[in-house]
């Protein structure tokens, strides 16, 4: 099992698009990709949008992301820097 | 409805948030947003569990395929960047933490399925009302549609085809996005809603529909009835229920705007009989792009010449089995015949695996696009295509339709598909069936359709260009990617050389070329569509007024010369520039800064 810490970037947080992009990249590896927040009150399985929408993750918050099994390092790597890049979002809503 | 609540039945003015565009006056019509049906719980004898589990199963099934439709939809509709909500509606959908909670229900509590949703989307519900941040927070509603969505499907309702009342303003507490994407635009002359804010997904589907929208708005779901009188307002933000005669005068005549909107549309409707020229007497026929029942109506209303593209998938996504060759027929005589003696081009299914299938790991393609679909789906799976071109020769004997081939990329893909329909056309007659003939056009959206269309022109009866695919394949960009968003460039010159090389293929082999993608929907774009020999438009219904009114201001001979120019760029950019420039500069009338799309870059 791999472990890694992440910091939530962009401006409207784990929303229902960068959600979607994030569970639609865990769908992409056979390892359990599990998010939780680093102030422990709430745990995601990667895979399912439900959960990682109920992190409540707005931007500034802390993560713990682990990967388990096969190409857990692959799964880390990709999940952690999509949330890193602040899933390609401009300032999206202000810039309309 | 407690009658102490209710105020007098006088006028009654709120202010909101406006969310887009415009003013509007009609009729109120009341739009249950919510998932607030009763839901009756049934306890089950052991021996049902696994048959509700089943039943639930499907209806996720069928809700997903529904959804398939309603995001292609809103793709066309508000552009890929507003489509993603569906994606995510999707994602709930075939959530583990869904499904199985809601199977768990069923068996460990023995309930009939509905109630095991309720159970489940509740819980789910409390959840999300605990969270602090707003936007997320609001995400709740994208849970009670889905589910509200699955409710639907077991209940074996249909959510689509809501008929509207002339001049409809839709009034609801909160419009649930895929209930706000099925509803019939055409019609829809604004929305206000209770909640919602500018981010909410009403507010954006409005804008991109130019729909005057106001939000935010608190009682006003309780106060209107459906049937009151409304005017609003989204220039301000206000909103006036009931308008006595004085207001009412005041909206039509004091701001002018509201008034001369509806004179335009009335006169749209007045001449849309006539033949539609431009200044210089070209001829220029604009049909329409039909997909849902909803969409029927507008057809005659916006004066459309018949169907130019009617998009058969959508047959597939109203119920579980593939529908039957009797069932097909009577759905294709249907839309012939409100085409009129102009009929309508029924394009074959444009599906791949993924939408057929019920299980999508089964049959999950790398590359979709790229993959089994369209006309290759409909040759390697005979049965499928055999079926729908006898319903359609069927429903043929009885009014004008034709068939189109969709993503036609050599000419074979053609013979095979006219040998295929002059073999059951044989069977018909023998079987003693009435039969009619039926042109049979290509789809023109594949980069080697463009290359070889004056080989192909002579094997066809027709061609239709699908100008959205044909950006996404000759530009090699996926249209449902927001990453590449920015490649995706309606007007790059290659786009615009391909479209007019096929309009040229097709006049010198005499046939017709109707161009039926979105792009001829924008009245900028028809214009330079028509300065590229397009003659032949096919479009959403309700958007035909606007670009008749455009099409008729215009000189199609100039249209040319900035087609040329454009042609002739080296970027997209450039391309665009000229537009904005040449339009504003040509017809400043019709085209004032903010109504031309906006450059791509910085937007």
């Amino acid at each position: 099992m791999v472990e890694r810490r992440v910091v939530v970037v962009n401006r409207l947080g784990l929303h229902a698009r960068a959600a979607a992009r994030l569970v639609r990249a865990a769908h992409g590896f056979r390892s359990t990709v599990r998010l939780e927040r680093a102030d422990r009150a709430a745990a995601a399985d990667a895979k399912s949008l439900l959960s990682v929408l109920l992190l409540a993750a707005s931007r500034g918050t802390e993560l713990v992301a682990t990967a388990d099994g096969a190409d857990e390092e692959e799964a880390l790597k990709a999940v952690c820097e999509l949330i890193e890049s602040g899933f390609g979002e401009m300032e999206e809503v202000g810039a309309r | 409805m407690s009658s102490r609540a209710r105020k007098g039945r006088g006028e009654e003015r709120l202010r909101g948030g406006a969310v887009s565009e415009g003013a509007a006056r009609g009729r109120v019509l009341r739009v249950h947003g919510g998932a607030r049906r009763p839901i009756f719980k049934v306890t089950l004898e052991a021996g049902e569990v696994e048959r509700e589990a089943r039943r639930f199963r499907a209806a996720v099934r069928l809700a997903r395929r529904q959804l398939l439709v309603v995001k292609r939809r809103a793709e066309r509709a508000l552009g890929a960047e507003h489509a993603y909500i569906f994606d995510a509606h999707l994602l709930m959908l075939e959530d583990r933490k869904l499904i199985e909670d809601v199977e768990e229900v069923i068996r460990s509590e023995r309930v009939n399925a509905e109630w095991a949703v309720k159970v489940v989307t509740d819980r789910l519900l409390a959840v999300y009302a605990e969270i602090k941040d707003e936007y997320l927070r609001g995400r709740s509603t994208d849970i009670e549609d889905v589910t509200r969505r699955v409710l639907f499907a077991l209940s074996g309702e249909s959510m689509t085809g809501r008929r509207l009342t002339e001049d409809a303003i839709v009034v609801a507490e909160e419009l649930m996005p895929s209930a706000a994407a099925e509803l019939d635009f055409a019609r829809v002359k604004a929305i206000a809603t209770d909640g919602g804010g500018w981010t909410s997904h009403t507010s954006i589907i409005a804008r991109g529909l130019g729909i005057p929208a106001v939000v935010g708005l608190r009682h006003l779901y309780r106060r209107a009835r459906t049937g009151d009188e409304i005017i609003v307002d989204a220039r301000t933000g206000e909103v006036v229920l009931r308008p006595s005669g004085e207001t009412a005068g005041r909206y039509d005549g004091g701001t002018g705007r509201l008034a001369s909107a509806r004179a335009m549309e009335a006169g749209a409707a007045a001449d849309a009989r006539e033949p539609l020229l431009t200044r210089d007497g070209v001829e220029i026929v604009l049909r329409a792009n039909v997909e849902l029942p909803a969409e029927y109506e507008g057809v005659s209303r916006f004066g459309a010449r018949g169907i130019g593209l009617y998009r058969s998938e959508f047959l597939l996504s109203q119920r579980g089995a593939m529908p039957g060759e009797e069932e097909q027929a009577r759905a294709y005589a249907e839309v012939a015949a409100l085409g009129g003696e102009d009929g309508a081009t029924v394009r074959l299914f444009d599906l791949g695996g993924d939408k057929l299938t019920t299980d999508a790991a089964e049959s999950e393609e790398r590359n979709p696009a790229l993959g089994l679909r369209a006309i290759r789906y409909c040759l390697t799976h005979e049965p499928v295509l055999r079926t729908q071109v006898r319903a359609l020769l069927r429903a043929a004997s009885r009014a004008r339709l034709r068939i189109v081939l969709p993503m036609i990329s050599d000419v074979t893909d053609v013979r095979r598909a006219r040998a295929i329909i002059e073999d059951e056309r044989r069977s018909l007659l023998r079987e003693g069936h009435e039969c009619g003939r039926v042109e049979v056009g290509a789809m023109i959206e594949v980069p080697s359709a463009v290359i070889v269309a004056d080989r192909l022109a002579r094997e066809v009866d027709f061609f239709s260009l699908g100008t959205n695919d044909l950006v996404q394949y000759l530009l090699a960009v996926d249209r449902g990617n927001d990453e590449v968003a920015d490649w995706f460039r309606s007007l790059h010159p290659a786009v615009l050389e391909s479209i007019r090389r096929t309009i040229d293929a097709a006049r010198a082999a005499s046939i017709p070329a109707v161009v039926c993608g979105e792009m001829a929907s924008s009245p900028a774009y028809a214009v330079v569509l028509v300065g590229l020999g397009a003659r032949d438009l096919s479009m959403t219904a309700a958007s035909i007024p606007r670009v008749r009114r455009a099409l008729a201001e215009i000189e199609a001979a100039r249209a040319a010369e900035l087609a040329e120019e454009c042609v002739r760029a080296a970027t997209a950019d450039e391309a665009e520039e000229v537009v904005r420039r040449g339009l504003g500069g040509l017809w400043p009338q019709l085209f004032s800064p903010k109504t031309l799309p906006p450059p791509k870059s910085g937007g």
